[in-house]
């Protein structure tokens, strides 16, 4: 295969005298990095991001779901991958989104920033309140072994609560996009 | 846009403290150490889970993270 000929340099300006490089500025987080380590170990991707409480309350869900898994068995065998695919997606997709505020460029999703979101609030305190109250003998944690459906109906209420926000959201602001990358 | 209030490092230095405290008190032969954090050690995450809760409202109210 022939090359197409090229241009004599000599009909080119002269270039501009070289002037020292600027690194261009690197993003603040590697999200690939941040899969890799949230994937590892659930909970050191947002350790990485920065969102310590996050990644308290994965650690705390992967012990718990390993607790689960062999008191209870089958569902919560299911768990434990969940909780290591959900660290690592989320620490890669939080980086993103990390890298996209730290550009300056308008987030699509400032307006649900899980970041700053009580959620993760909640979920500690929670975990707190409950291990208390089984050290203090209030209650027995191990009683989960009957009452583990009752985290659906928690989750399933978190899920509502945040369908009525969207539907807030979305009929006071103008529509915005569903499913970019969430902090 | 004012920092994002971060917990971390107040939860940190409070049971840092309270560690300290408690220490102290087992030192002088009023409680047991050991057996004290055992039980109250919860009280970390709750602690850490409502200054959360705070940060979060807080930041909200200054208008939105940045």
């Amino acid at each position: 295969m022939s090359s197409p000929v090229a241009a004599p340099h000599d009909t080119y300006p002269p270039l501009p005298p070289p002037v020292a490089p600027v690194a261009a500025p690197r993003p603040p987080k590697r999200p690939v990095l941040a899969l890799v380590l949230g994937g590892a170990f659930p909970g050191v991707g947002q350790l990485y991001n920065g969102q310590t409480a996050k990644a308290l309350a994965l650690f705390a869900a992967f012990a718990a779901a390993i607790y689960l898994a062999d008191e209870v068995g089958m569902p919560f065998n299911l768990v434990i991958p969940f909780v290591v695919f959900y660290s690592a997606i989320d620490a890669y997709r939080s980086a993103v989104a990390i890298n996209l505020r730290w550009s300056g460029r308008p987030a699509i999703v400032e307006t649900e920033d899980d970041a700053e979101s009580p959620a993760w609030g909640i979920v500690l305190l929670g975990i707190g309140v409950l291990l208390l109250m089984n050290n203090l003998g209030i209650l027995q944690v191990g009683a989960v072994r009957r009452f583990w459906p009752l985290l659906l109906i928690v989750a399933g209420a978190m899920f509502l609560r945040r369908s009525l926000q969207r539907r807030d959201a979305a009929a006071t602001v103008t529509p915005r996009s569903e499913d970019g990358p969430a902090v | 846009m004012a920092q994002p209030f971060k917990p971390e490092t107040l939860v940190l230095g409070l049971t840092l403290i309270v560690v300290g405290v408690l220490w102290t008190l087992a030192n002088h032969g009023s409680i047991d150490l050991l057996g004290t954090l055992r039980r109250w050690w919860p009280a970390t995450l709750v602690l850490w889970g409502t200054l959360e809760l705070y940060g979060s409202y807080a930041d909200r109210r200054a208008g939105g993270p940045q």
